[in-house]
């Protein structure tokens, strides 16, 4: 029994004193949250700007032929928003960045960049696609109102539609945040010392599995947790409207 | 009738959707003060020239005049033109997330650049006329279908408009409701506010309209002042009409 604990006892500090490897951990678990949230920026803000391509073209041009040219823009800037969520939804994110890593920015080398943009662009796809489910769910009443007070059709979407949008997708968007996080766990590929990789580093120089994985295991999931509380407070803030 | 005071004039408008001609040539004139009453079998038409006066629809053929631009031409900025005319619909479309007062400044202070407490001041204004001033900071999902709509007029009449059209406005109330709604109609009329109405509430066309205009398969039938509209119907169209909604 006593030689038990000692074994474990060994185990855990192999695993973590050692070399000092809580502190490899720690820095890796920054990188890993470093890649989550410049890639999560990434993410939003073209999503959302995909979303609103595609959510125009499907009001304003569905069945209805083109009259201006900033129609015949909108029409080619819809089919390359098609084609990019096609083909980022239709390949591993492990490959994409991989392309990114030793293709586009083959002469760089930079591996935290790389990760960022490969998980930035990939999230964009997913986020576009909830996005402009948000906005297509907001009633047809909603746009009539605001462009009957006179508003143009961006002042709608901003102070009418994608608020009540917002509010609609966020559990959506939460969900893909945490899927982002846990997206991140394969940046080991190009070389990078997130999380994981620090652990399994670990695991492979001690020997041992049990420790290094089940704390990686335990920091994603706190992580989450951390980020599933916010969202739900976000979302209980949001709610105030609907008693 | 002189000209000068015609507000609105629509020639030979008409609106197709796709293959189906949903308006085949109105001719109407809404002067100042006017209130139009337009009624009309579901699927007549009706509800389209109304939407199709402040381009919410986007007419096929002919011309709308309104304070004698026409606005169905593209160069025209309709945003500018749509501050003028205030819509009610049959469905309230309050914005759900904002608060009454925000529902009905939100236009002043963004469109028509006024200061936050002068928008608020004149909401609140309008607010009391209707009884609703202490639903102030309500959201609309906590108010009734009547008061929902009354704000609905109210939002539409802070931007100050020389119109207001109104789109089935109590239809979508229950039965207790209506007359909360048409009170507030009523006494808009009496304030002289220019309005165009589509209605199934011949009670109201009766009693408020200046003019009743029914439409028929895209066409106005006939039109004229309520007495002689009621109680002279030439049209047989329009007496089977009055004979199942009277």
């Amino acid at each position: 029994m006593e030689q038990f604990f000692s074994e474990i006892a060994a185990s855990f500090e192999r695993t973590f004193i050692t070399d000092d490897r809580w502190l490899q951990l720690l820095a890796g678990l920054g990188v890993t949250v470093e890649i989550t949230l410049l890639a999560a920026v990434i993410g939003v803000v073209l999503g959302f700007l995909i979303a609103i391509v595609r959510s125009t073209h499907d009001m304003q041009l569905m069945g209805r032929k083109c009259s201006k040219p900033s129609d015949y823009l909108l029409k080619v800037l819809n089919v390359i928003c098609n084609i990019y969520i096609t083909v980022i939804r239709g390949t591993p994110v492990v490959i994409q960045l991989m392309i990114i890593y030793y293709v586009v920015f083959a002469s760089l080398r930079e591996g935290i960049i790389a990760a960022i943009i490969a998980f930035g662009l990939n999230s964009a796809a997913y986020v576009a696609e909830i996005v402009r489910s948000g906005i297509m769910s907001i009633d047809k009443g909603q746009f009539e109102a605001s462009r009957s007070l006179g508003f143009d059709y961006k002042s709608t979407m901003i102070h009418v539609v994608i608020p009540q949008a917002f509010k609609n997708i966020l559990p959506a968007l939460g969900n893909e945040f945490i899927v982002l996080v846990k997206e991140t766990s394969v940046a080991g590929y190009v070389a990078l010392k997130d999380l994981t990789y620090v652990g399994n580093l670990i695991r492979s120089r001690t020997y041992e599995a049990f420790f290094p994985l089940i704390t990686i295991a335990i920091i994603y999931l706190i992580i989450v947790l951390i980020l599933t509380f916010f969202l739900k407070k976000l979302e209980r803030r949001l709610r105030n409207s609907d008693h | 009738m002189t000209t000068d005071n015609v507000l609105i004039k629509v020639n030979g408008l008409k609106k197709s959707f796709g293959e189906v001609e949903v308006l085949k040539g109105i001719n109407a004139e809404i002067r100042k003060g006017d209130v139009m009453v337009v009624i009309g079998a579901s699927g007549s038409g009706k509800s389209t020239f109304l939407r199709c006066l402040n381009k919410l629809e986007e007419p096929t053929g002919g011309e709308i005049l309104f304070e004698g631009t026409d606005i169905t031409d593209p160069k025209v900025n309709i945003n500018l033109h749509r501050q003028k005319m205030g819509m009610v619909f049959q469905q309230f479309n309050l914005f759900p997330h904002m608060t009454v007062l925000k529902n009905m400044t939100l236009g002043p202070i963004k469109l028509l650049k006024l200061e936050k407490a002068e928008a608020e001041k004149r909401a609140m204004e309008l607010l009391e006329r209707v009884g609703l001033a202490d639903r102030a900071n309500a959201y609309p999902n906590q108010l009734s279908g009547g008061q929902k709509q009354r704000i609905a007029i109210v939002r539409a009449l802070c931007m100050n408009p020389d119109v207001m059209l109104f789109d089935e406005p109590t239809s979508a109330l229950d039965p207790e409701m209506v007359g909360e709604v048409l009170d507030v109609m009523k006494q808009l009329a009496k304030d002289g506010m220019t309005m165009v109405v589509v209605t199934h509430e011949m009670g109201f066309a009766r009693e408020v309209g200046t003019e009743i205009v029914f439409v028929d398969d895209g066409v106005i039938l006939e039109q004229g002042s309520p007495e002689e509209f009621f109680k002279n119907p030439k049209n047989q169209r329009l007496k089977d009409f009055l004979s199942k909604v009277l």
